[in-house]
C-alpha cells in the first residue's frame, strides 16, 4: 500500500473544499421548510413529494420534531410552516391553524380480552383509577394495567377532552409511554393491558397481526371510516401552522394539502380526510 | 505458574462458573439481538433496497438517499473530529507535563464532555450550526455536531495509545537532538497510528448509531442529497422514524437496521484489516 495516512487526510479535506464550493449557487428553486409533529410529517412528506412532482421548481422539506418545535419554528423564522396534531392552544393564536386531516383516538385491549365494549362511565372510573379489576366492567379476574400517554402528547389531550372535567393530575396510570407504537406494543404483549393511541395505527398493526383489539366508542365503532364520517366521539384535526398573513408560495402548498385529490393519499397514510 | 495457580484454588472454580456464565449471557444477548433483527430484516433485503428511493413514507421503496446522506454525515464528522482529536491528543501527551494543571483541566472537560447526552449535542448543534451559523437543517450541521460529540471519544483513545509509547522513544529522540516536534512526528505518531485506527473507528460506530443528535441538526428528508446544505436522514433515524411514527414502517426499518449492523461491521472488518496490513510495522503500540 501506498496511500499515506497523510494523503488521504488531504484527499477527504479537498473533497469537502470541494463539495461545500460547489453550495454557493441559487438555481431560483422556491424551497419551503416545514417542522413539527412527528405524526403529521410522514403524511406531510408525502404530500410534498407529490406537490414536488406535480409543480417543478419547488422544493420542501419536511423535518419532524414534535408539535411544540413546529410551533417554536414558524415564531422564530426557522420554518414556513408548522405541523402539529392538535388545535391552536389559546396562547398560540398568534398563528393560524389549517386543517388537512383527520385522525380519531382509540381505546385498546389486548386481543384475548373478552370485554368487547366500555361505556363512558366505565372507561372514566378505569382511567381515574377507581376500577382496578377486569371483573368490574365484565371481563376476567384480572388487574388492569392502564397505559397512559406521556404529558404532552396530542393523542392524552384529545382522550382528556372526552373524560372532562377529569383533570390532567387526576389521570391514572400504570404504565405512561410516548409513541403510539410502544402504547401497541405494550397493550399487544400484555392480556390485561388498555390504552389509547391512534386510530391510523391502532388500525395497521391490528391487520398486520399485533393481537389487539379497537373497543367501539358510545356505540361507534373505532375506525377511519367512522372518523372520516364524523361519527367517532374522539377525534382531533392534524394542521398546518403559519404566521398570520403566509405569502403566496405558503398559500399553495397549503390549498394542495387541503385539496380533495389527496385523499388517497391521506387514506394511504392511516388518516381521514376532512370531507368524507 | 498460572495453571497451578488455577488449579490449586477450589474456590477459583465457583467463581470460573459464575464468570462463564456471565460471559455466555453476554454471548447469548448478542445472537438475540443479531437474530432477531436480521432474522426480521432480511425479508426486504434487495439490492433494489439498497438503491431505491424510499416511497410510501419509507414503508416501501429503498433506502439509497439515505445511504448517502449517512456516509456524508460520517466523512465530515470523522474528516473534522479525528485531526482535531489527534492534535488535541499529541498536545495532551507530549506538550502538557504529565499532572499538570492545564493537562487536568483539558482532560476534565473532555471526560465531562464524553458524558453529555447525545440530545443535547442536538440541541447545542440545532442552536450554534442550524441558527447561528445559518447552515440550517443540512448535512453539514449534522456532520459537524456528530464531530463535537465523539471529538472526546477520538481524543482519549489517541491519547491512552500515545501515552502507551515507551518513554525510551522520546529518550533515545532527545539523545540524538532530535526536536520535539520530530520526535513526535517521526517516533511517537508512527508507534500510535493503531490508536488513532482505534479511534476512528469507535467514533464511527458512535456516530452511525446516533439519532438524537441529528433529528434536530440534519433533520429527516429522504431526498436524493444533491448538496451538504441539503438536509438528509441517517439510516439511524430512518430506523427510527419508521419505527415511532410509520404506522406499518417496522419491516422495512428492520431491513435498514440490518444494512447499518453489516456497515458497522464492515468498517470493524475494514480497520482489523487496516491495523494489521497497512500498520503492521511499528502498529504495535
Amino acid at each position: 500500500m501506498s496511500l499515506s495516512p497523510r494523503t488521504i487526510g488531504a484527499a477527504i479535506l479537498l473533497l469537502i473544499v470541494a463539495a461545500l464550493g460547489c453550495e454557493l449557487r441559487d438555481d431560483g428553486e422556491t424551497t419551503l421548510v416545514l417542522t413539527g409533529s412527528s405524526t403529521v410529517a410522514p403524511l406531510m412528506t408525502e404530500i410534498a413529494k407529490r406537490f414536488e412532482s406535480e409543480n417543478p421548481g419547488w422544493r420542501i422539506d419536511v423535518q419532524a420534531g414534535g408539535s411544540s418545535r413546529g410551533i417554536a419554528d414558524v415564531r422564530s423564522g426557522l420554518a414556513q410552516i408548522g405541523m402539529i396534531s392538535r388545535e391552536l392552544a389559546p396562547d398560540e393564536k398568534d398563528l393560524r391553524a389549517w386543517a388537512i386531516a383527520r385522525d380519531g383516538v382509540a381505546l385498546i385491549v389486548h386481543r384475548s380480552n373478552p370485554v368487547r365494549a366500555l361505556d363512558r362511565s366505565q372507561i372514566l372510573a378505569i382511567y381515574s383509577g377507581r376500577v382496578r379489576n377486569w371483573r368490574e366492567v365484565g371481563g376476567r379476574d384480572a388487574e388492569i394495567t392502564v397505559v397512559t400517554k406521556a404529558e404532552g402528547r396530542a393523542t392524552r389531550q384529545v382522550f382528556l377532552e372526552y373524560l372532562a372535567p377529569l383533570a390532567s393530575a387526576e389521570l391514572h396510570a400504570d404504565i405512561i409511554i410516548g409513541h403510539n407504537a410502544q402504547a401497541i406494543q405494550t397493550v399487544g404483549g400484555n392480556p390485561h393491558a388498555i390504552g389509547f393511541v391512534s386510530i391510523g395505527a391502532a388500525e395497521v398493526d391490528a391487520e398486520r397481526g399485533t393481537p389487539i383489539r379497537l373497543l367501539p366508542i358510545d356505540g361507534r365503532p373505532a375506525s377511519l371510516d367512522a372518523v372520516a364520517a364524523g361519527e367517532f366521539p374522539l377525534t382531533r384535526h392534524l394542521n398546518l401552522v403559519t404566521r398570520s398573513e403566509p405569502g403566496p408560495a405558503i398559500e399553495a402548498l397549503i390549498r394542495f394539502a387541503r385539496s380533495e385529490q389527496l385523499h388517497d393519499l391521506i387514506r394511504a397514510q392511516s388518516f381521514a380526510p376532512l370531507q368524507p | 505458574m498460572l495453571e497451578r495457580a488455577r488449579a490449586r484454588s477450589g474456590g477459583g472454580r465457583f467463581a470460573g462458573v459464575v464468570l462463564g456464565i456471565a460471559a455466555a449471557l453476554g454471548l447469548a444477548v448478542f445472537v438475540w439481538i443479531v437474530g432477531d433483527i436480521v432474522g426480521r430484516g432480511i425479508g426486504s433485503l434487495s439490492w433494489d433496497f439498497l438503491r431505491a428511493e424510499p416511497l410510501d413514507a419509507g414503508r416501501a421503496g429503498g433506502i439509497g438517499p439515505i445511504l448517502v446522506s449517512t456516509a456524508l454525515i460520517l466523512t465530515i464528522a470523522i474528516g473534522v473530529a479525528a485531526p482535531l482529536g489527534l492534535a488535541t491528543a499529541v498536545f495532551l501527551s507530549e506538550r502538557l507535563p504529565g499532572r499538570s494543571r492545564g493537562q487536568r483541566l483539558v482532560s476534565t472537560c473532555l471526560d465531562v464532555l464524553a458524558a453529555v447526552p447525545s440530545i443535547a449535542f442536538g440541541l447545542f448543534g440545532n442552536a450554534l450550526f442550524c441558527r447561528a451559523l445559518g447552515l440550517g437543517f443540512s448535512i453539514v450541521s449534522g456532520g459537524l455536531t456528530l464531530a463535537c460529540m465523539i471529538l472526546p471519544w477520538v481524543t482519549r483513545t489517541v491519547e491512552q495509545h500515545l501515552r502507551s509509547v515507551p518513554d525510551a522513544y522520546r529518550l533515545g529522540g532527545a539523545a540524538l537532538a532530535l526536536s520535539r516536534t520530530t520526535i513526535v512526528w517521526r517516533l511517537v505518531l508512527p508507534s500510535a497510528r493503531r490508536g488513532l485506527v482505534v479511534g476512528v473507528v469507535l467514533g464511527t460506530a458512535r456516530a452511525a448509531a446516533e439519532t438524537a443528535a441529528l433529528l434536530f441538526t440534519s433533520g429527516s428528508v429522504m431526498r436524493w442529497p444533491t448538496s451538504l446544505l441539503d438536509s438528509g436522514r441517517t439510516v439511524s433515524v430512518h430506523i427510527y422514524e419508521l419505527s415511532m411514527n410509520v404506522p406499518g414502517g417496522s419491516d422495512a426499518a428492520y431491513g435498514a437496521a440490518v444494512v447499518l449492523l453489516v456497515a458497522l461491521l464492515g468498517i470493524q472488518a475494514l480497520a482489523k484489516w487496516l491495523t494489521e496490513r497497512w500498520l503492521g510495522r511499528g502498529g504495535e503500540a
